[in-house]
C-alpha cells in the first residue's frame, strides 16, 4: 500500500518572485535578497560580487518582501507577508548570523473574497504604516507606533474592487496611497486616497486621474523631490502628480518588473515580456517634470524583478528563464547593447513536462524537463552527481597508482603523469604539440611500482617505491638523494606532502623523513604492534607545505590512529569497529573545518571531524558509497577543495553548509584519480578505469548537475523514444503579434540534442501532448502526438487531430491521422491501444492494418461524464482521470463488453494538475491551491455507494504547483542498500522549478518518521514564527485539515543540520540514538 | 480559446491558479441554459418550494426539494440513478434517493440542510411545524410548534458556538429555535407583521437578517435585544462603498458623530452633505444604551421594500446583501453602512405571495430571481439583465446555484425541478486582465 508517502525537494524552487536591496545585515553592507516563492535567500555586495549569507525556507509562499528601516534604526527590517495571510517582521541578529523575528499575526478576515489579481503588501516610505490588500474591497492597515512597533491592524473599505496596483506616494504629510483600479466597464483609473490613522477611514487623496491606458498595469512611486507616480501602460508611460502630467507612447509591451536606479527617483529600468531592458528618465527642471524619455538598453531574460545594486551592476530576476546579474556598460557593445551578463543563475521553472531517461545506460535516471518560457524556454538535463566530460583517452592495463607532477614549484600547470604498474612505473608527459607521450624522469627508479609521487619544496620530487625514497631535482631530473629501506623490509605503503614522507614497511614500522634542500632525513622510526594498510599526511593546518598530524590505518585492531609529526606520539586511536581494514586515510579540511576520512575495503567510509591541535576526533559517521575498496585523493575545483572516493561506485566528497555531501560522479568503477592540470586540459582529472586512462573535465560541484539546451522557443511536452534514442519535443514559437504562434513538433538525438527533423503544425493547431509506444501486433515505436485547432472564433477547441510519426532515417514520417472532436489533452499506451482524453471525453483507439499494409486509427469506445478530462493516467485495465474541477475518477476497460465504465470516483471538488496511480489501489493527485492528496478505492466494501467513492487518504499542502507527475527515480537505486526492498518513488516538477520526490514508506519507517517529524517541529522554528502544521495544513476555498499520511521531508532531512546540542534533544525524546537517527535520515536523503 | 489559453498560462505560471478558477466558473455560471444531459425525475405532486444543497466540506452533493404537497425528497447530483450513460444522446437522470411523502400535513415552505453533515435536515411547513429529521432514518427527532404559518427557517453557516434555527411565520415575532436544547431560545420582536424571509450574516455568526410583510429589512444581533439595524431604501450610496471622509480642517474634532457640523465636502454629488452625515454612525454595532434599543428601532417605520420582503440574500464576501420584495423590486445593500446602494436592477415581476429563494454566484457576479414562469440573472453590480431562462410553465418559486459544476436548480409550481448547465464544457470568451504579475 502506497499510503504513507514522504515528499521532499530534489531540486529547490528557483523561480524568483521577489527581491529587494537594503543594509539588512549591517548599517555599512548593502545586502540584496532575493525571494523564490517559499524561500529567501540573503547575499552580501562584495567587491567580487554577491557573497550568499542565508539561504532558509518559508512555510508559506511569499507574496510580498519589503525592506523597511523603522526611525531610529542604523539598519534595515525584512517585511513578509505569505498567501495564507500570514506576516513576519524579521531582523538580522549578527551575532548568530541568523534572523530573528520582531512581530509576526495574522491578517485573514472572515469577510471579504481573496483577490485573484495578486495580494499586495506596501510600506509607507516614513514608516507610518504597513497596507495590504488581500481581500476585493478592503485595504488592511496596520500602523506603527511611535518606537517603531507595530499596533492592532484595521480594514478600510475600498470602493474599487477590481485593484491592479497600490503604492503610497512619497513626501505627503499624511500616509497617502495611488490606487491603480479597473471599472464595471473595464476601464482603467488612478486615484489617491490619505489614510487617516485616527478615524480608520480614507480621507480623498490629492489627484486623481481617470481613463488610462487599457494596459496600465503597474504604479511606480517616485520619491522627492518630485512625488507623483509613474504608470505603466501597455501603449504608454504616464507621470502623474498633482501638478504634473506628462505621457510618452511606447511600443506595445508588457512591462511587469521595474527597479529604481538613483535615489531621487529620476531614472528607472523597465523589462517587458520580451526581456527587453529600457531606461526610464524623467526628465525635470529641479522639481517640475517636464517630460520622460524611455532608451532601450539591451536583452535579458524576462525579468519579474530588478534590482539595482550598486555602480550600474543590476539583478534581474526572473520566472521564465534563468536569473541574471549584469552589468550596464557606458557604451554599447557591436550589437548597441549596453548589457553585460555577468553571472547567470539557473532557474529550471515554470517546468510545465519531463520525462525520465538513462541515457547513458548507467541504472541511473535523468530528467529532461521542458522548462522556461518564450525566448527563454530550453530543455534542461537534470542528473543527479556530478559529470566528468572525458577529453582524451588511451588504453592502459592495470594501472596500480596515478600522480602528476609540476616541472616547478611555481608552475601553475602539471607536466609529468606517473602512472605506476605492478612491475614498472612510466612517466607522461605534454609535448609542445599538446599530446600527452612517454618520456623519462632520469633519478627516478622507472623498473619498480611507485608507491607515492609528490612535488616536494625547492623545486624538488620525491618518489617512494618499495626499497627506496628518491628525491630528484625537477629542473634537472637527477638524483639528489635516497633513502633505502633497511635491508629484508620493503616499503608497503607511503605518503607525502611538500616537505615531508611517511612510509611503513613490514612488521609494523612506521619511519618519518623529511625533505630538505637537495637531503632526505630519517627524523624518526616507530614499530608499532600491527601491520599498517594506509597513511595520510596531507597538510591541512596554517602551513600548506607541512603537517603536524599523520593519520594511520591499522590491520588486525581495525583502528585508524593519529600522530604528532615529527615526534611520532600516538594523540588518539579510534576503533572502527567490524572486520573490514581501513584502506585509505586522508586527513582534509572543507569550508575550514577539519575532517578525517577514513574508507573500508568493502566501501564503506567513516567521516570524523578533527581537532587539529590535539588530533581528538568527533561526529563520527558512516555512510555506504560502493561495495569495493575505496581510495580517496583530494582535487580543486574553482578554488574549492573536494574529495574524490574513486571506487566501484566513484563520488566526489564536498561540503555545503559546513555538511558533508556525497555525490555520485557518472563513470562506472574508478581505481585511481589524480587531478592533472595542464594547459591543453586546464583544471582535468586523470582517471584510471578498467584498462583505460582518461583525462577529463569535471562538472560543477554540487548534488544535482543541470545541463541547458537552449531552444530560443517554448517547449511544452517532451517524451523519449529508446528505439530510436531520440526526444520528440512540441514547441511553440511566438511571432510578433500575440495570437500568431506556430508549433512544431521536433524530434531530438538524444545523446547530442540536436534537432533533426521538425514537423510544422497548421495554422492555429496547437500541439498538446506527445507518447511514444508501440501497438498490439504491431511492435515498431512511435511517436503520437494530440493537437488541438486553437481558432480565434471559437470558445472551446471543437477539433484536433491524433498524429502517428514514425522516425525513419532520422526523420518524422507521419503515418496516420484522425480528427477528433475536441482538443486531445493527453494520449496513453492502453493494452496496445491508443487511449485519448478529448475534452470530455476518454476514448480507446485500436491500430488496425488495411489492405495496403498501411495502418489507421479506429474508434473502439468511449466515456462521458467528465467536464474536461485534462491528465489521466492507466494501469493494466484500469483508467485514472484527474478533471478540470471534478477531483479523481477511476474508470476501468471491460474487454468482454468492449466498454470503459466508471468504478469510482472522488466527490470533493478538486480542481486538478496532475495525477498518478501510485499502486493498484492507490491514486496520487495534486490540485490547484498548491496542495498533494491520495485517494484510496474500496474495491472490497460493503455498499455500492462505498465502492462508488475514493476515498480520501491522505492530504497535504505542498506550495507549489505541480504539472507532472512520473514514475522513477534520479538515483542509482541499489537493491542491496540498508533499506532494504526499494521503496518506490514518483518525480514530480512545478512552475517553480522544483524538482520533488513523492516516496511512498513502508509503515513501520512511516511511523518512526511521524514521530522525528513531530518531534523536529518543537526543536526547528519555523522562520518568522510561522507555524509548520499551518503550512503543511491541507487547503482550499472550501476547507483547512491537517496533513494526514504525507512526511515533509524537507524538514525532516533539515535533522541533519541541527548542531549536535539539538540532535541530542531530539534523540532523547525519541529515545533513538543520534547515530541511528542520522543513519535513517541519510538513508532517506539518497532517495534524491 | 479562454479556457485553453488559461490552462496553458496556468501551466507556465502566468496565471494564478485562483484566477484560473474564478475565470472557469464565472465564465461558465454566465453561459448556463437547460440541461439536455441532466435531469431530476421529481414525484413531487406540488409546487416546489425549497431547493438546497448541502453544504458540509469538500462534497456538496445532495439536492433537499419541498414541494406543497408536504413531502420532501432528496437527490444525488452526482451520480445518476438510471445507468442509461453510456450512449451520449440519453439524459442522465436522478431519481430521489429518498421520498417522504407525508412530512408536514400542509405545504412545505422551506427545507434547509443542516450546516455541518447530511445527517440532519430541518423542514418547516405551513402547518406551523418546524421538524429536524434524520436522514438515514428519515423519522423526525425534533419538532418545534410555532404560533402561525412558517415561511422560513434559516440556520448560520459559520457558527461555532451556538446551532439555532431562525424562524420566519406569520407572526409578527422571529423565533429563534435551540437545537442543543430542543426549545425555543430567544423571540426576536420589532415587525410589524409576518417575516417573509430571512438569512444570518455570512461574516459573523451572531447576526441574523429579516425581512418582514411590512417593507423592513431588520439586523438582529442575537446576544443583544432589539434590532440595530433597520434598512431604509431612502437612505443611499452610489458606489460601494460609503462616502469617504471630508478633507479635515485642523479645527474641528471629526471623530465626534454630532451631526451638527455641515461642512462643504467635494464628495459625492447624490447626497447633500448635511444628510449624509447624519446617518455616519450608522455601523454594525448596536448603538449606546441611553434610550432602550429595540424600543428606539421599533419606533422607525423605515421601510426597504413597498411591499412585502420576499427573499433576502447576502453575498458570499459578507459585504453585500440583496432582497427582493412585493414592489417587483430587487436592491442590494452595502451592509457596514446599511445604505441602498442604487443599483438599478432591469425590469422584473416578483410573485407577491410567497417566499422567494434567491441565488448568488460565489464571485458575486451574479444573481438569479424568479421573476414568475422565468428566472433571469442580472450583473450584480450593473443591474443589467444577462440572461432570461424560459423552461417552467408556472411560477417560479427556488433556485439554487451549485457553486461546485456551476450548475443552477429551479423549482416551480409545475411541480419540476430544472436544471440549468454551462452550454459549453469551460467556458466563454470573458474578459480578463489576470496575467499581470506573479503567481
Amino acid at each position: 500500500m502506497s499510503v504513507w508517502n514522504y515528499v521532499v525537494t530534489a531540486h529547490k524552487p528557483t523561480n524568483v518572485t521577489h527581491s529587494c536591496v537594503g543594509n539588512f545585515t549591517a548599517p555599512n553592507q548593502l545586502n540584496l535578497i532575493i525571494a523564490k516563492c517559499t524561500r529567501i535567500e540573503i547575499h552580501l555586495l562584495t567587491p567580487h560580487g554577491l557573497q550568499p549569507m542565508l539561504d532558509v525556507p518559508i512555510y508559506g509562499r511569499i507574496a510580498t518582501l519589503e525592506l523597511f528601516r523603522p526611525h531610529n534604526e542604523a539598519q534595515d527590517f525584512l517585511f513578509i507577508a505569505t498567501q495564507r495571510y500570514k506576516f513576519c517582521v524579521l531582523q538580522w541578529d549578527a551575532e548568530s548570523s541568523d534572523l530573528i523575528t520582531r512581530a509576526m499575526g495574522d491578517v485573514s478576515d472572515r469577510i471579504g473574497r481573496p483577490t485573484d489579481n495578486g495580494q499586495i503588501g506596501i510600506i509607507d516610505p516614513d514608516c507610518r504604516l504597513i497596507g495590504l490588500h488581500l481581500y476585493d474591497g478592503l485595504f488592511k492597515v496596520i500602523p506603527f507606533d511611535n518606537k517603531g512597533q507595530l499596533k492592532e491592524a484595521f480594514n478600510i473599505r475600498l470602493e474599487e474592487l477590481q485593484v491592479l496596483d497600490i503604492k503610497f506616494l512619497y513626501g505627503c504629510s499624511k500616509p497617502t496611497i495611488g490606487v491603480l483600479y479597473q471599472d464595471n466597464k473595464d476601464a482603467r483609473h488612478v486615484k489617491t486616497y490619505e489614510v487617516s490613522l485616527k478615524d480608520k477611514d480614507f480621507v480623498e487623496g490629492p489627484w486623481s486621474q481617470s481613463n488610462l491606458d487599457n494596459g496600465a498595469g503597474l504604479l511606480i512611486p517616485v520619491p522627492l523631490p518630485l512625488g507623483g507616480v509613474i504608470i505603466i501602460g501597455e501603449e504608454t508611460i504616464v507621470y502623474c502628480s498633482a501638478t504634473a502630467f506628462k505621457a510618452i507612447p511606447i511600443r506595445p509591451s508588457i512591462i511587469r518588473a521595474y527597479g529604481r536606479v538613483d535615489a531621487d527617483g529620476s531614472r528607472y529600468l523597465l523589462s517587458d515580456h520580451t526581456g527587453l531592458l529600457h531606461l526610464l528618465v524623467i526628465i525635470h527642471e529641479k522639481e517640475r517634470v517636464t517630460g520622460l524619455k524611455i532608451e532601450n538598453l539591451g536583452e535579458t531574460s524576462v525579468a519579474s524583478t530588478i534590482s539595482y545594486l550598486d555602480n550600474a551592476v543590476v539583478y534581474v530576476g526572473s520566472s521564465y528563464g534563468d536569473s541574471q546579474l549584469i552589468k550596464l556598460n557606458l557604451q554599447p557593445d557591436a550589437k548597441g547593447s549596453y548589457v553585460e551578463v555577468l553571472d547567470r543563475y539557473v532557474n529550471l521553472g515554470p517546468i510545465t513536462d519531463f520525462c525520465i531517461v538513462d541515457l547513458e545506460r548507467q541504472g541511473q535516471g535523468q530528467v529532461v524537463t521542458c522548462s522556461g518560457a518564450y525566448k527563454d524556454g530550453s530543455l534542461r538535463v537534470v542528473r543527479n552527481g556530478i559529470g566528468i566530460n572525458e577529453q582524451a583517452a588511451v588504453e592502459l592495463e592495470g594501472i596500480k597508482g596515478l600522480w602528476s607532477l609540476k616541472s616547478s614549484t611555481d608552475d601553475p600547470h602539471d607536466t609529468f603523469l606517473v602512472v605506476s604498474f605492478i612491475t614498472e612505473t612510466r612517466f607522461l608527459a605534454m609535448n609542445m604539440e599538446d599530446e600527452l607521450e612517454e618520456t623519462e624522469i632520469e633519478g627516478f627508479d622507472a623498473q619498480t611500482q611507485t608507491l607515492y609521487c609528490q612535488n616536494a619544496i625547492n623545486d624538488q620530487l620525491v618518489q617512494v617505491t618499495s626499497n627506496a625514497v628518491r628525491l630528484v631535482s625537477s629542473t634537472s631530473r637527477e638524483l639528489l638523494d635516497q633513502w633505502n629501506a633497511p635491508a629484508g623490509f620493503s616499503v608497503n605503503v607511503a605518503t607525502a606532502n611538500a616537505s615531508q614522507v611517511l612510509l611503513a614497511t613490514g612488521g609494523g614500522n612506521l619511519v618519518y623523513i623529511e625533505i630538505r634542500e637537495s637531503k632526505l632525513v630519517e627524523v624518526k622510526h616507530i614499530q608499532l604492534e600491527y601491520e599498517i594498510s594506509c597513511l595520510d599526511i596531507n597538510p591541512i593546518g596554517e602551513n600548506s607545505t607541512h603537517s603536524s598530524l599523520a593519520a594511520v590505518g591499522m590491520w588486525t585492531d581495525i583502528s585508524v590512529r593519529i600522530f604528532s609529526l615529527p615526534g611520532l606520539e600516538l594523540f588518539k586511536k579510534e576503533n572502527l569497529g567490524g572486520e573490514i581494514i581501513p584502506r585509505s586515510v586522508l586527513l582534509c579540511a572543507f569550508e575550514g573545518v577539519p575532517y578525517l576520512l577514513c574508507a573500508l575495503g568493502d566501501g564503506h567510509l567513516f567521516s570524523f571531524q578533527l581537532n587539529i591541535s590535539n588530533g581528538a576526533l568527533g561526529d563520527r559517521k558512516k555512510v555506504s558509497l560502493g561495495t569495493q575498496p575505496i581510495s580517496l585523493r583530494t582535487f580543486s575545483s574553482k578554488d574549492t577543495t573536494h574529495v574524490f572516493a574513486a571506487s566501484d561506485r566513484p563520488t566526489v566528497i564536498y561540503s555545503s553548509n559546513k555538511k558533508l555531501l556525497y555525490s555520485n560522479v557518472n563513470l562506472k568503477e574508478v581505481s585511481h584519480m589524480c587531478p592533472f592540470n595542464t594547459a591543453a586540459f586546464p583544471d582535468s582529472l586523470a582517471i584510471a578505469k578498467e584498462g583505460e586512462l582518461s583525462i577529463g573535465t569535471i562538472d560543477d560541484i554540487q548534488k544535482l548537475h543541470i545541463r541547458t539546451i537552449p531552444l530560443g522557443e517554448h517547449a511544452r511536452r517532451i517524451c523519449h523514444q529508446e528505439k530510436t534514442r531520440t526526444f520528440a519535443i512540441c514547441t511553440l514559437r511566438a511571432a510578433s503579434t500575440e495570437d500568431m504562434e506556430t508549433h512544431f513538433v521536433r524530434l531530438l538525438d538524444d545523446q547530442s540534442f540536436d534537432i533533426i527533423s521538425t514537423y510544422a503544425l497548421d495554422a492555429y493547431e496547437y500541439g498538446c501532448c506527445v507518447l511514444s509506444c508501440s501497438f498490439a501486433e504491431d511492435s515498431n515505436a512511435y511517436y503520437c502526438v494530440g493537437t488541438a485547432y486553437v481558432l480565434p472564433e471559437e470558445n472551446e477547441p471543437s477539433k484536433g487531430r491524433i498524429l502517428i510519426f514514425a522516425v525513419e532515417d532520422g526523420k518524422l514520417q507521419l503515418l496516420a491521422e484522425k480528427e477528433t472532436k475536441g482538443a486531445v489533452y493527453r494520449l496513453n499506451s492502453f493494452n496496445g491501444k491508443l487511449l485519448a482524453a478529448i475534452n470530455q471525453k476518454i476514448q480507446l483507439y485500436k491500430w488496425v492494418a488495411r489492405e495496403d499494409g498501411s495502418h489507421e486509427l479506429q474508434s473502439e469506445c468511449g466515456h462521458h461524464g467528465h467536464i474536461l478530462a485534462l491528465y489521466v493516467q492507466t494501469r493494466g485495465d484500469f483508467i485514472v482521470v484527474g478533471d478540470l474541477m471534478k477531483s479523481i475518477s477511476l474508470l476501468v476497460y471491460k474487454h468482454e463488453e468492449g466498454a470503459i465504465e466508471e468504478l469510482a470516483r472522488d466527490y470533493n471538488a478538486n480542481w486538478m494538475t496532475a495525477v498518478e496511480i501510485l499502486d493498484d489501489d492507490v491514486y496520487l493527485g495534486a490540485e490547484n491551491n498548491f496542495n498533494l492528496f491520495t485517494v484510496r478505492k474500496n474495491s472490497d466494501a460493503a455498499t455500492d455507494e462505498e465502492r462508488g467513492r475514493l476515498e480520501v487518504v491522505g492530504e497535504f499542502h505542498l506550495g507549489e504547483f505541480i504539472n507532472c507527475f512520473r514514475h522513477g527515480s534520479l538515483v542509482m537505486r541499489l537493491p542491496d542498500s540498508d533499506t532494504g526492498a526499494i521503496i518506490p518513488t514518483v518525480i514530480f516538477g512545478t512552475v517553480n522549478g522544483v524538482i520533488g520526490i513523492v516516496a511512498s514508506l513502508p509503515h513501520d519507517q512511516y511511523l518512526f518518521l511521524e514521530k522525528l517529524q513531530v518531534n523536529l517541529v518543537k526543536v526547528i522554528k519555523g522562520v518568522g514564527g510561522l507555524s509548520h502544521e499551518q503550512w503543511r495544513s491541507f487547503n482550499n476555498e472550501k476547507k483547512t485539515v491537517d496533513a494526514r499520511n504525507f512526511l515533509d521531508g524537507d524538514l525532516i532531512e533539515s535533522f541533519l543540520d541541527l548542531s549536535r546540542v539539538k540532535m541530542e534533544e531530539v534523540s532523547k525524546t525519541m529515545g533513538v540514538p543520534v547515530e541511528e537517527l542520522c543513519k535513517r535520515v541519510e538513508e532517506l536523503t539518497r532517495l534524491h | 480559446m479562454w479556457t485553453w489559453k488559461a490552462l496553458k498560462q496556468r501551466e507556465d505560471g502566468l496565471l494564478r491558479p485562483s484566477a484560473f478558477r474564478r475565470g472557469v466558473v464565472s465564465s461558465r455560471a454566465s453561459s448556463l441554459q437547460l440541461s439536455n444531459a441532466k435531469e431530476f425525475i421529481s414525484l413531487h405532486r406540488g409546487a416546489i418550494n425549497s431547493l438546497e444543497i448541502d453544504s458540509t466540506e469538500g462534497e456538496g452533493r445532495y439536492l433537499l426539494s419541498a414541494a406543497s404537497d408536504g413531502t420532501v425528497a432528496v437527490f444525488d447530483t452526482h451520480r445518476p440513478t438510471s445507468s442509461s450513460t453510456s450512449s451520449c444522446a440519453s439524459i442522465a437522470q436522478h431519481h430521489p434517493l429518498f421520498h417522504l411523502p407525508r412530512a408536514h400535513k400542509f405545504a412545505i415552505s422551506r427545507a434547509l440542510w443542516y450546516p455541518v453533515d447530511t445527517g440532519l435536515f430541518i423542514t418547516a411547513s405551513f402547518d406551523h411545524y418546524v421538524k429536524l429529521w434524520d436522514t438515514n432514518s428519515t423519522q423526525v427527532v425534533l419538532d418545534y410548534k410555532l404560533p402561525a404559518k412558517v415561511y422560513g427557517i434559516a440556520m448560520s453557516s459559520i457558527a461555532t458556538s451556538h446551532s439555532l434555527i431562525a424562524t420566519a411565520t406569520a407572526d409578527v415575532q422571529v423565533r429563534l429555535c435551540d437545537l442543543a436544547s430542543g426549545a425555543f431560545a430567544h423571540t426576536l420582536s420589532g415587525h410589524r407583521d409576518g417575516v417573509m424571509s430571512l438569512e444570518w450574516s455570512s461574516s459573523t455568526e451572531f447576526v441574523l437578517i429579516t425581512g418582514g410583510c411590512d417593507g423592513a429589512i431588520r439586523f438582529w444581533d442575537i446576544r443583544r435585544p432589539g434590532t440595530f439595524l433597520l434598512l431604509d431604501q431612502s437612505l443611499s450610496q452610489l458606489g460601494t462603498r460609503p462616502p469617504l471622509l471630508p478633507t479635515p480642517t485642523p479645527s474641528n474634532n471629526e471623530s465626534t458623530s454630532l451631526p451638527a457640523s455641515s461642512k462643504s465636502s467635494s464628495s459625492t454629488p447624490i447626497l447633500p452633505a448635511q444628510k449624509r452625515r447624519s446617518h455616519k454612525k450608522i455601523q454594525l454595532k448596536p448603538p449606546t444604551q441611553s434610550s432602550h434599543p429595540g424600543m428606539a428601532s421599533s419606533q422607525n417605520r423605515a421601510t426597504a421594500h413597498y411591499g412585502a420582503v420576499n427573499g433576502l440574500r447576502a453575498t458570499a464576501d459578507g459585504f453585500y446583501l440583496l432582497s427582493s420584495g412585493s414592489d417587483s423590486r430587487l436592491r442590494l445593500w452595502d451592509i457596514e453602512s446599511g445604505r441602498n446602494t442604487l443599483v438599478n436592477y432591469e425590469a422584473m415581476s416578483i410573485q407577491t405571495s410567497k417566499p422567494i429563494q434567491l441565488a448568488v454566484t460565489p464571485d458575486s457576479s451574479l444573481v438569479f430571481v424568479p421573476c414568475l414562469a422565468s428566472l433571469k440573472a442580472y450583473d450584480l453590480w450593473s443591474g443589467t439583465t444577462i440572461n432570461t431562462y424560459r423552461g417552467h410553465y408556472e411560477s417560479v418559486n427556488c433556485c439554487f446555484f451549485n457553486a461546485q459544476y456551476q450548475e443552477l436548480y429551479t423549482g416551480s409550481n409545475d411541480r419540476q425541478i430544472l436544471v440549468w448547465s454551462p452550454s459549453i464544457p469551460a467556458a466563454t470568451q470573458i474578459v480578463y486582465l489576470y496575467i499581470l504579475g506573479i503567481p
